[in-house]
C-alpha cells in the first residue's frame, strides 16, 4: 500500500505518462492509471481533478468537451508540448530518486 | 436512472465559482461518477452498491470542493493581476516611454532649470500628456475590476517602474565604483538622485496620479450614483 503523500507526488507523472499514449477523459485516466500499476496507485476525485485542472493551468495538459457516439458530453484531456517537454525531467528526476533510495535503504524493485 | 449531475450540484452547492465554470466541473465529476456506475453495473454490482461505490471514488466531497476552489481562485487570482494590474501598466510604461521619445527626436527642447551638476530637464510637453496618460490606465484597470490600490498604482506605474531602476541601479553603481577603485562622495550621489529622481520620478508620478485620482473619483461618484438610484 503506498502512502498518500507519495501517492501525490507520483500523480503528475502518471498523468502525464497516461496521456503520452492517447488522449483520454478522467474516468479514463483514472482507470488507465489503476490498471497499469496493477492497483497500486489509485486516486480519489479529490485528488484527480485538482490535479488536472492545476496541470492544465501550466500548460502541460488540455481539456476539450467532446461527444462520445453514444451522446454523452466528456472533457477529454490530451497532453501539451509543454506536458511532451515536462514528461522526460519528471521520470528523471524519479528515477534518480529511486536509484538513491536503492543505494540507501536497498529498496528494489523500483 | 441515477441523475448525477444533481447529485453533484448538491454536494459542490458551496463551490463559489462564476456560474459557467462551476456548471463545467459539476458535469465533469458527474461524467465520472456516471462512468464509474456504469462500468460497475456492467459487471453485474447491485445498483444500490453500485452508486455507492462510484459516490466513496470521491473522497470527501468537502476535500474535492476546498482542492478545486484552491486551484481555480489561484488561476483567478493570476489572471486578474494581469488583467488589472500588469497589461494596463506596461501599456502606460510604453507609451509613455514612446512620447518621450518621439519628443526628443522631434526636437522639442526640454527646459533646463540649475546649472552644472545640478542641472534638472523637464520635458513640459511629456508632462503635460501624463495626467491624460495615468486616466487612460486607470481607467483600464477599472474596467477590468482593479482594486483602489490597483487602479492608482497603474496610473503611476511609468514612475514606479523608473523608480525601481534607480533604486537597483543606485547600489550596482555604488559596486561599480568601488571595483574600479573610484571615490564618490556620499553627498554627490544624494544630491544627484534627488535632482533626477525629482525630474524622472517624483513630479511625473505626481501628474501620472493626478489622473488616475481623477478617473477614480469619477468612478467612485457613478457608483454612488447608482447606488442611490438602485
Amino acid at each position: 500500500m503506498i502512502a498518500p503523500g507519495i501517492k501525490r507526488g507520483t500523480a503528475e507523472l502518471a498523468i502525464l505518462s497516461v496521456l503520452e499514449s492517447g488522449p483520454g477523459h478522467g474516468y479514463e485516466l483514472a482507470r488507465s492509471i489503476e490498471k497499469r500499476t496493477e492497483g497500486s496507485l489509485r486516486f480519489t476525485l479529490a485528488a484527480l481533478y485538482p490535479l488536472l485542472y492545476r496541470m492544465e493551468q501550466r500548460g502541460w495538459i488540455r481539456g476539450n468537451w467532446e461527444t462520445s457516439r453514444n451522446g454523452r458530453r466528456r472533457r477529454c484531456y490530451r497532453l501539451t508540448p509543454g506536458g511532451k517537454k515536462k514528461l522526460q525531467p519528471l521520470r528523471e528526476e524519479w528515477n534518480e530518486l529511486f536509484a538513491a533510495l536503492r543505494r540507501l535503504g536497498k529498496v528494489t524493485h523500483a | 436512472m441515477r441523475d448525477w449531475q444533481a447529485i453533484v450540484e448538491e454536494r459542490l452547492s458551496n463551490l463559489e465559482l462564476e456560474p459557467e465554470e462551476k456548471a463545467e466541473i459539476v458535469a465533469e465529476i458527474a461524467a465520472h461518477l456516471e462512468d464509474a456506475y456504469d462500468a460497475m453495473c456492467r459487471q453485474g454490482v447491485p445498483e444500490n452498491e453500485a452508486v455507492e461505490r462510484a459516490l466513496s471514488q470521491v473522497g470527501t466531497w468537502r476535500e474535492l470542493q476546498s482542492r478545486i476552489l484552491a486551484t481555480k481562485r489561484r488561476e483567478c487570482f493570476m489572471r486578474n493581476r494581469i488583467r488589472q494590474l500588469w497589461f494596463p501598466g506596461l501599456l502606460t510604461l510604453f507609451i509613455s516611454t514612446a512620447l518621450l521619445i518621439v519628443l526628443q527626436r522631434g526636437g522639442f527642447r526640454p527646459v533646463v532649470i540649475g546649472g552644472g551638476a545640478d542641472t534638472v530637464l523637464f520635458y513640459w510637453q511629456w508632462l503635460l500628456f501624463l495626467p491624460l496618460l495615468g486616466a487612460f490606465g486607470a481607467y483600464i484597470s477599472l474596467r477590468a475590476g482593479g482594486s483602489k490600490a490597483s487602479v492608482l498604482l497603474v496610473s503611476a506605474f511609468p514612475a514606479a517602474a523608473l523608480a525601481t531602476a534607480f533604486l537597483l541601479m543606485l547600489p550596482i553603481g555604488l559596486a561599480a565604483e568601488l571595483v574600479m577603485h573610484r571615490h564618490s562622495e556620499f553627498g554627490d550621489v544624494g544630491a544627484g538622485l534627488l535632482r533626477d529622481g525629482l525630474g524622472w520620478i517624483v513630479i511625473p508620478a505626481m501628474a501620472l496620479l493626478a489622473g488616475g485620482l481623477l478617473v477614480q473619483s469619477m468612478a467612485g461618484r457613478e457608483a454612488s450614483r447608482q447606488e442611490v438610484e438602485g
